[in-house]
């Protein structure tokens, strides 16, 4: 069910025009020490190479 | 449709008196000419007031929920052999029944809580596209003669076809006639040509990313908060929405603008194999928000992923609770 909630956001969010490459998704068990790390460094290299968000941002002050 | 109005007086009497159903929610004539507005109807002789006609907007199954919700609250406090059942009787089209199937599933009630007056139905007037259509004049009165809207206005009579003012969602309907009922009142109507259901949509995809946003930034720019959307809506029915909650505050109640996107963008994400196209927040959205794109976009992508449309069976489960082994998974981050 989680899995078909995040299909929908991320062509939703893609469809009003913010990056939904920005939600990322899967699955890691407890024992998997080295596909964290692996996943961790995927994400950090994927928000990288989108650079910062400005979307939705509120401004305070 | 004079036809069925009499027929639906007749039922509603029937029903009425023989205390089959406690209330009937239906429409009674509007107080501006050309409209028509939710009414209950609890005893025979308001029956008479109740009519159906192309300018009953709103999705009544919204009011279903309502009354239950209601009912139920005030039956708390009472000993449970005092207790009172309540049914309520409703005047439903098609994406009102929808609306219903979507409320039994979600377990908001029970089948026999209600009691289901199927009306068929060939779309309705769309108030905004009517305005435009006299160019913003006034209608000081105005009748429905055999396809065409003959109108005085406060710029001069205009006839209008009524197929150019019906509303977009009506248009493409796929359910017109009720899907459940308890009794049928007319014929069945004739099917409406879904074909061009998703070509706005379809279009909009294709645009740039960056239009897109500018897009959804100038929509939600009109927005005003006033979350009519929200209770015209049959599934926002959640005791406090996100809106309002403080602990923790999902989203702002200001005007800033990313409170708005955020706000809208979250009530339209919630409506994932919930929305059945009635249009009831389209025609009360004071502003004109298109709603409607990002709408059809959940549509649209509920029936292309998981093979549902919202409310269209009640043996379908909801979209969003089962799963399916043949699900698509490319979405699934696997560096």
């Amino acid at each position: 069910m989680a899995r078909r909630k995040f299909a929908a956001l991320k062509r939703f969010l893609n469809y009003i025009g913010m990056e939904g490459d920005r939600t990322m998704f899967t699955w890691i068990s407890a024992s998997e020490g080295e596909r964290f790390a692996q996943v961790i460094k995927g994400v950090t290299a994927k928000v990288k190479a989108l650079g910062p968000a400005n979307k939705m941002i509120k401004k305070i002050g | 449709m004079e036809n069925i109005e009499t027929k639906l007086r007749e039922v509603a009497k029937g029903l009425l008196s023989e205390k089959k159903v406690d209330v009937i929610i239906g429409y009674e004539k509007g107080t501006l000419p050309l409209t028509a507005t939710p009414c209950f109807v609890a005893t025979p002789e308001e029956a008479d007031k109740l009519v159906f006609n192309e300018f009953c907007t709103q999705n009544l199954a919204k009011f279903v929920h309502d009354l239950v919700t209601q009912h139920r609250e005030s039956q708390k406090r009472v000993k449970p052999e005092d207790r009172k059942k309540k049914v309520i009787g409703v005047v439903a089209r098609g994406c009102a029944t929808r609306s219903l199937i979507i409320h039994l599933q979600e377990r908001q009630y029970e089948r026999e809580d209600i009691y289901i007056i199927g009306v068929p139905c060939e779309g309705y007037v769309d108030r905004k596209k009517l305005t435009k259509a006299l160019d913003g004049a006034d209608i000081l009165e105005g009748s429905l003669e055999s396809g065409q809207l003959k109108i005085k206005t406060s710029a001069g009579d205009k006839t209008v076809a009524l197929k150019d003012v019906v509303a977009p969602n009506c248009v493409v309907c796929r359910f017109n006639n009720p899907i459940i009922s308890d009794v049928m009142v007319g014929s069945p109507a004739a099917a409406m040509d879904p074909s061009t259901e998703y070509d706005k949509v379809v279009e909009f995809e294709k645009k740039d990313i960056a239009e897109r946003w500018a897009y959804f930034a100038k929509e939600m720019e009109k927005c005003i908060r006033c979350n009519a959307c929200r209770q015209a809506c049959p599934s926002c029915y959640c005791p406090t929405c996100f809106a309002e909650q403080s602990q923790p505050q999902w989203v702002g109640i200001g005007e800033d603008e990313s409170d708005t996107q955020v706000f809208q963008c979250m009530r339209l994400y919630h409506m994932v194999g919930r929305c059945v196209d009635c249009g009831s927040c389209i025609s009360v959205c004071p502003m004109g928000v298109d709603l409607r794109n990002y709408l059809k976009k959940i549509d649209k992508d509920c029936f292309e992923l998981f093979g549902s449309r919202a409310g269209s069976s009640m043996e379908d489960m909801p979209p969003l609770g089962k799963y399916s082994e043949q699900d698509k998974e490319d979405f699934i981050f696997n560096p």
